[in-house]
């Protein structure tokens, strides 16, 4: 019972992150990639591209490293481990490709490689390999997923492609392997240069190689702590009776399989540093190689950190530890050991994917809790399939569980599954009911998107030169960009008095001088203008003073007596505010008015209309050029072709010098 | 094959280009005002070319710059992504699968994605195709009032390109930016500052599909000799085996067939 108690809790973790990535699943398309994830135009592939696809693949490589030890090379300890290692690759390629589903835009033309066909991108390649892989992993495992059936023919023929299945396993994974980490090889300018390197497709093939050896003896440590605790007691004392025996591998080669699951996972930790090992030296020469990532190495900056983190994680601990002893015959050192391994080479994947391109993007990434959660749902999807297939078929163990025609259903061995949970206090279904219904509505609340973008910042008033406000300086977002706004002069040659309105629109009540960034609130985006509750006071305060009763009638002063009350039922601005609109930015839209334009429009349409009407009248060809009121900078060349502009440059030049001699 | 010439000693950043571009493509212009003011580098889903200011003094048209061997063409995996006979690199958005694998692979930064789409596509400038088609230059070079952007045929344009720093050695770097960059790119760039200091990659750098193209030519090499070297040690182990096994039987059972 204190197996079943293990894994409960386990699988009860399991079910929280399944039912809040299910919603999360839900959010993303329901509202859509940018508003559930924190991806954008400058991190176009974040977590699950490169965490569930790159990383999950490159950890998942034990179905083809251990098929070719154990079934090609017969390699004594490792062939016992193959069917181990096509479960981990069959569910990490399944998980992986799942969660590809939710990033690419448009998951429902998953199928149009298989059409459209680019033979010049990586990426192709990596796709047709990876789901050819994925198929053939599933060939592989189903003889284990048969084994309890009576479908004999089936199974035969199957062992029968067995052999072809592992050598076109390894092909096919020698190629995406490969594909993968050439998929980075077409950035060299935007991939941090201590990560690129020309040959990434080779460091990648046998870090994953290293690392996928490695998370296969955690699983396999993990299973056995889970459901045979005994057996890795037992093989630790037996190991350290070894100890004064002679030669310990011939001492167990006639004990059963399952007895020493301690030494499989010492093999397979072994093997996984022997490659690592091997990975770690053409880091090194390719480090050698390109100067300017040795130089980059010791800099100090994150990503050298990071690089130093990962190496130190990935290979040199690892390998240390292996050399010794109580570490080999411990399963803590082992798992631990076969930890670092696979997180280091989960890490690696990061680093090239994600944290090396943050410098060249300009912005830092970090994903989102929707993410996150299908991230997390996803591969707890993997884990409780894990226990499913695991419980339900001889994968670690050689004992065949018993052939059984009742139950080949899959109901009836959800049955046995919910037997599990059903142990203590409710039925299986019951206690996966209950979590869904304590889980749901948090997770409903933690990860309910939009985040939308914030709101750009306020612009600034003109600044006066001088007290008499001769000369005002617009720069409404302070950066520098001014116009010098000769103000005194356009009131002296427009007309004095009389001549405000040509520019200021009043639209509110009483108004003088209302700077203009009172309405037009943002630089480049248009602000809501429309104040419903000042609308309301007004009318109904006009109303009172004729004597009518304002309950009733205010809304139908704008608004269709009977109709929705919406905006879209009301009047346009302009019904009412003829006059004092201002009249060179008619509403867009029949509802109109509603958004006062940008800072940066308004000031353009004021005074280009005008100046466009006026160029003739006042001589100047020039006058509507943008140069006529934004000086040129420090070091602006104007153009030399066309005699005549050339001479109205340079007299906008002068214009400008004596402008700034102001 | 076209080619566009963007003068930066012209250029006053007015965006009247930005404007004609939003305009051409139907975008919401108050959606393209939006992301002047949010996007990073004034490029989004709504405004597929932009003016980016740099320092004080100069300004530079951004959008696609149509290169002669583009590398996102040789990321899609749909092949969603062509250089067409015109020399525009155009998008087709019933191939699209949303990967943004072309994001990634454009060492411009150039192609954008509907981020609020619940159906994206990408988005990107296509020298205005459909003018083109028409025999009608886009639609930028059209709105430019200082002719900073001048467009025709690519030996055109590099040949005004020299022209103007020949004539006027002064004004401009003796360097035309996208002569040979990536391969060589059909917007060119004359300037009296390095672009590359303006936020465009470094000079000079190689074509990314041919730097690319040994690695792809090696794939099937590679599957091949995979391929042949796993059968061929299967072969060997099994037969070894066999072998072992009936040395071992032979060992034990004289009359046993030998080579079983």
């Amino acid at each position: 019972m204190e197996t079943l108690d293990r894994t409960r809790r386990v699988k009860d973790i399991l079910w929280v992150c399944v039912f809040a990535g299910l919603l999360a699943m839900l959010f993303r398309f329901i509202f859509g990639l940018g508003a559930t994830t924190n991806l954008d135009d400058h991190v176009p592939w974040g977590l699950w591209k490169i965490f569930n696809m790159v990383g999950g693949a490159a950890l998942a490589t034990s179905g083809f490293t251990i098929g070719f030890l154990g079934h090609v090379l017969h390699i004594k300890p490792f062939d016992r481990l193959v069917k181990p290692a096509i479960l981990v690759a069959f569910l990490g390629y399944g998980s992986s490709l799942f969660a590809l589903l939710f990033d690419i835009g448009l998951p429902w033309r998953f199928w149009h490689p298989f059409v459209f066909w680019n033979p010049h991108s990586f990426l192709f390649e990596v796709f047709w390999c990876v789901s050819f892989y994925f198929l053939v992993t599933f060939f592989e495992l189903s003889p284990s997923l048969l084994e309890r059936t009576r479908m004999t023919r089936l199974q035969h023929s199957l062992k029968k492609a067995a052999p072809w299945l592992v050598v076109i396993g390894i092909t096919l994974s020698s190629l995406h392997h490969t594909s993968l980490g050439s998929l980075f090889l077409v950035t060299p300018q935007r991939l941090h240069v201590l990560w690129y390197s020309p040959m990434i497709s080779l460091l990648f093939i046998i870090s994953a190689m290293g690392g996928g050896m490695m998370l296969l003896g955690l699983i396999k440590l993990l299973y056995h702590w889970w459901y045979t605790p005994g057996e890795l007691i037992v093989g630790i004392q037996r190991k350290q009776s070894m100890v004064c025996a002679t030669d310990p591998e011939s001492a167990t080669d006639g004990e059963p399989a399952s007895a020493s699951p301690l030494r499989e996972v010492r093999a397979l930790a072994i093997a996984g540093s022997v490659v690592l090992t091997l990975y770690l030296i053409l880091k090194l020469a390719d480090l050698l190689l390109r100067p300017e990532a040795s130089s980059a190495l010791f800099e100090g900056t994150w990503e050298s950190w990071l690089f130093l983190s990962e190496m130190l994680i990935a290979t040199v601990l690892p390998i240390g530890l292996i050399f010794s002893q109580r570490v080999r015959h411990s399963a803590n050192g082992l798992a631990f050991v076969c930890g670092l391994g696979a997180s280091g080479l989960a890490l690696n994947r990061m680093n090239v994917g994600i944290f090396g391109y943050f410098r060249d993007a300009g912005e830092v990434y970090f994903p989102s809790l929707i993410e996150w959660a299908i991230t997390v749902g996803v591969l707890a999807m993997a884990g409780l399939a894990f226990f499913f297939i695991v419980e339900q078929f001889s994968i670690f163990t050689n004992h065949r569980k018993p052939v059984s025609d009742t139950q080949l259903a899959l109901g009836s061995s959800f049955d046995r599954l919910t037997r599990v949970w059903n142990h203590r206090l409710l039925t299986g279904f019951e206690r996966v009911t209950l979590i869904a219904l304590i889980v749901l509505p948090i997770s409903w609340w933690l990860l309910y998107p939009p985040y939308w973008p914030e709101t750009p910042e306020p612009v600034s008033p003109p600044l006066a030169l001088d007290s008499e406000r001769d000369t005002l300086r617009i720069d409404a977002n302070r950066n520098g960009y001014e116009v010098l706004f000769a103000h005194a002069e356009h009131r002296q040659r427009l007309g004095t008095e009389t001549s405000c309105t040509s520019c200021h629109h009043l639209t509110l009540p009483g108004d003088q001088a209302t700077p203009c960034s009172h309405c037009h609130v943002a630089m480049e985006e248009r602000s809501p203008l429309f104040d419903h509750d000042h609308h309301t006071a007004a009318v109904a305060a006009a109303e009172q003073f004729h004597g009518l009763q304002p309950e009733n009638q205010s809304c139908a002063c704008c608004h269709t007596l009977g109709a929705y009350h919406a905006a879209s039922t009301a009047k346009g601005c302009l019904e009412c505010h003829r006059e004092d609109m201002h009249p060179v930015d008619p509403p867009d839209d029949p509802n109109g008015l509603m958004h006062a334009s940008s800072y940066h429009s308004a000031m353009h349409q004021t005074c280009i209309e005008c100046h466009r009407k006026e160029k003739e009248a006042a001589g100047r060809p020039d006058l509507d050029r943008c140069t006529t009121c934004h000086q040129p900078m420090p070091g602006f060349k104007p153009r030399p072709e066309e005699g005549e502009k050339l001479d109205a440059a340079s007299s906008l030049v002068e214009l400008a010098a004596k402008k700034r001699g102001l | 094959m076209s080619g566009m010439l963007i003068d930066v000693t012209r250029c006053i950043g007015c965006e009247e280009c930005v404007a004609a571009c939003v305009k051409q493509n139907g975008i919401d212009p108050r959606l393209a005002d939006r992301d002047r003011a949010t996007a990073l580098d004034g490029l989004s889903e709504n405004r597929l070319s932009t003016v980016e200011t740099i320092g004080w003094t100069r300004f530079a048209k951004k959008a696609c710059m149509h290169c002669l061997e583009p590398s996102c063409v040789s990321a899609c995996l749909v092949g969603g992504l062509t250089r067409n006979e015109l020399g525009a690199v155009v998008y087709d958005g019933d191939k699209c699968i949303g990967c943004r694998y072309c994001m990634l692979a454009c060492p411009f930064h150039i192609p954008r994605y509907e981020w609020s789409s619940t159906t994206p596509l990408v988005r990107k400038c296509d020298w205005c195709f459909a003018r083109l088609e028409a025999g009608k230059p886009p639609a930028c070079y059209e709105a430019c009032p200082e002719n900073a952007i001048t467009f025709g045929s690519r030996e055109v344009m590099l040949a005004e390109a020299r022209r103007r720093i020949t004539s006027e050695p002064d004004r401009y770097l003796d360097h035309i930016y996208g002569e040979s960059e990536f391969g060589g790119t059909g917007v060119l760039y004359i300037s009296d500052v390095d672009l590359h200091e303006l936020g465009w990659p470094e000079q000079n750098a190689d074509s990314i599909p041919a730097t690319v193209a040994p690695v792809l030519h090696a794939t099937p090499w590679i599957g091949g000799s995979v391929l042949t070297a796993v059968v061929g040690l299967n072969w060997i182990v099994k037969r070894r085996m066999e072998q072992a096994k009936g040395a071992e039987g032979s060992a034990k059972l004289p009359n046993d067939e030998p080579g079983s």
